[in-house]
């Protein structure tokens, strides 16, 4: 099991040593429901950090900000950054060390190990506990979480509240970090793509009503986008910041101006917009589910992405996220890589 | 005019406005949002809160202004677009969503009348239901002039009290509504008007956040515009729209022109949704942006609700309903925030 104490023990003794900036990790929210993200730089706030399986968010998506600050930095402080991971979480880290996105010398992992257990699904969890607020959630190792919520205590099967990508997570232990907090636990899993079954059972006409329903709800708030760690593009194809107009741009250089997607959130610009994040995200996405999590409306962002994991591994045998050896899969080939598809 | 209608005979009234679009809750998966009602006996106002407020029927996230085509002759022609008449009952308006109106009509009305957005909201009948329980963990309508029963920008509002409904009419329109199905309404009461008492406050008494000393913060914020706060503030933002999407009072948008064939030139000129959280929000021509990080742009969401509207329009841009709270992917809180600015020194 993780210690807590473990964890705040070494965020203390290497912010003290000033080996890192600060320390990304998990605070208990002012309103009691879920954590918050905790960005640590005094070794007396370590006290706040918390771990348990409300901690959901991927903080590696902060790695890209700190990235973006410290390239504005006339000065900057070059020492790395500490960061509280889960196995899903670390796979994210393999992937922006693979790009080289980042260097191995930027971060310190603080790795926690999710064991036999995961984290909560936010709606779920909500549903059971009406408004009430979180003081403590624990894992009770009997495959319980129990919650205990203004001195009340509150016993639920974790099968009913754990996120659906846990039940499916091929890392349940950080594959690369510093230190790692709790047991490297072995799990069994028989099924890593089972929530893809039900909709690739669906005929072409189905599949595309589904989706056709589902994209229609998106507003294009691209929480989904924003939430991402993989989505690090210095302009996004939704944003047009970089077309700058001089006094010697004419009328017909603006009119020229390339509009991938347009604003209106009607259906063809939404499934663009999906279907553009959904391929940039191919052999990338590790499942973190965060952009399902962001998304107000409830589209079931997580199917792309797991579909596009499972043609990875399918057609090219690629696992996402594991060895930061290793080529990343797009910019990678291979003699037997089938090519069938290629007309 | 205050009537009681049973809650059986709810669905029969709605039968009653079949000349109007009725607008409810509707439910889809776990989230409940407007839709059109076509069958009277959907309509359900066992809901908390709809994901997006009602803003989106008046001021939808994107309406056509124009369309623009070549003729045969090689001129570009132009033609209007207006919204279409369609007079609208919504019912089931939170008190905080229909106050919220109240504050994007000071924006699109006054000197300049925003022909689009009075159409519909001209058009539109509220019949709002007060917040027995509070529809959130997060609201705090008591703390920017609201309340659970508030009347403001109402036609009517409609009271819970168990089997039956108190409905209070406050406009020509709402009596409008009513005397379309007088039968079906009774006279309240003294007991309906005791019960009617107790509920709404009891309502307040369950509201668990609020902002402390709000007077306070307008004059702080005054002298806020510099400070190394925003940038700690901002360390979790991810400068997604979700905030002022969803909140009920957030009006800005764009306008661009979207061309859906360029030779013959064919297209519309559209308004859509925007916002100060997104980079491109304000950037320049030049390829300056004078907002360029998301320190300045939670600053900006902040200022506009708490420093800038208050001054322009003498009340908070904010009504309390804990939609941008709840949603907030990375749990930005604006109580949170408000108290941390009440507090702030240097």
């Amino acid at each position: 099991m993780v210690k807590l104490e473990d964890l705040k023990k070494e965020a203390k003794k290497i912010l003290e040593e000033g080996k890192v900036k600060y320390i990304i990790g998990y605070e208990r929210s002012i309103n009691g429901s879920m954590p918050v993200p905790a960005f640590i730089k005094n070794p007396e706030d370590v006290e706040k950090l918390i771990w348990d399986p409300t901690c959901v968010y991927n903080l590696t998506r902060f790695l890209v900000d700190e990235k973006r600050r410290k390239a504005r930095e006339k000065k900057p402080d070059t020492r790395p950054v500490g960061i509280v991971v889960k196995g899903c979480d670390s796979r994210a880290v393999v992937v922006l060390l693979q790009e080289k996105f980042i260097n191995r010398e930027d971060v310190y992992i603080l790795g926690v190990s999710c064991e036999n257990t995961g984290v909560v699904d936010e709606k779920k969890l909500a549903e059971k506990l009406k408004g009430k607020r979180i003081d403590k959630l624990e894992f009770d190792e009997k495959d319980n979480f129990i919650i205990t919520s203004d001195s009340e205590k509150l016993k639920i099967p974790a099968q009913d509240i754990l996120a659906e990508r846990c039940l499916e997570c091929r890392a349940n232990f950080p594959v690369i970090f510093d230190e790692l907090f709790g047991e490297k636990v072995e799990r069994k899993l028989d099924k890593p793509f089972n929530s893809l079954e039900k909709i690739e059972s669906l005929s072409k006409e189905e599949r595309w009503a589904f989706w056709k329903e589902q994209l229609d709800k998106c507003i294009r708030c691209y929480a989904c986008r924003s939430v991402c760690p993989m989505c690090y593009c210095d302009e996004c194809v939704v944003d047009t910041i970089s077309f700058a107009v001089t006094a010697d741009t004419n009328a017909e250089e603006k009119a020229q101006r390339i509009k991938w997607i347009e604003k209106s959130p009607d259906s063809s610009e939404n499934f663009v917009y999906h279907m553009v994040r959904a391929i940039h995200l191919a052999g990338r996405c590790i499942d973190c589910g965060e952009c399902e999590r962001a998304c107000p409306l409830g589209i079931p962002l997580r199917f792309l992405n797991k579909k596009l994991e499972k043609e990875a591994k399918e057609l090219f045998d690629y696992d996402v996220g594991f060895d930061p050896e290793k080529p990343s899969l797009v910019s990678s080939f291979k003699d037997e890589d089938p090519e069938d598809f290629i007309r | 005019m205050e009537k009681i209608l049973t809650k059986k005979a709810l669905p029969q009234w709605v039968k009653k406005l079949e000349s109007y679009r009725i607008y409810a809750p509707l439910k889809n998966g776990d989230l409940w949002n407007y839709e059109v009602i076509d069958q009277p006996e959907d309509i359900n106002l066992d809901y908390l809160n709809t994901v997006l407020s009602p803003k989106k029927l008046i001021f939808p996230q994107r309406e056509t202004f124009l369309e623009f085509s070549t003729s045969n002759d090689g001129n570009l022609e132009i033609k209007e677009v207006l919204p279409e008449e369609n007079p609208s009952v919504i019912f089931g308006v939170r008190p905080c969503d229909a106050k919220a109106l109240t504050l994007t009509d000071k924006v699109f009305g006054g000197e300049f009348e925003d022909l689009y957005y009075w159409k519909r909201r001209n058009q539109a009948i509220l019949v709002g239901l007060a917040c027995n329980t509070p529809p959130s963990p997060n609201c705090f309508c008591l703390s920017v002039n609201g309340s659970p029963h508030s009347k403001e920008g109402l036609d009517i509002l409609m009271t819970d009290l168990g089997d039956r409904y108190y409905v209070e009419s406050l406009t020509e329109k709402g009596n409008k509504l009513i005397n379309l199905a007088k039968k079906l309404f009774e006279e309240p009461k003294a007991k309906d008007k005791k019960d009617l008492e107790k509920v709404h406050l009891d309502s307040e008494k369950k509201i668990k956040r609020q902002i402390k000393e709000i007077k306070k913060i307008p004059p702080k914020l005054k002298g806020m515009f510099d400070s190394p706060f925003w940038d700690e503030e901002a360390m979790s933002c991810i400068r997604c729209g979700v905030c002022t999407y969803l909140c009920p009072t957030c009006h800005c948008f764009d306008i661009s022109d979207e061309v859906t064939s360029s030779s013959p030139l064919e297209g519309k000129r559209v308004r859509t949704w925007d916002t100060c959280q997104f980079p491109d929000f304000t950037m320049h021509s030049s390829g300056h942006n004078p907002r360029p990080d998301k320190a300045s742009r939670l600053r900006q969401r902040i200022l506009h609700k708490f420093q800038y509207f208050v001054e322009k329009y003498k009340n908070y841009q904010c009504t309390g309903c804990g939609r941008c709270i709840s949603k907030c992917p990375v749990g930005i809180d604006i109580i949170e925030v408000l108290d941390k600015v009440r507090d702030y020194e240097e």
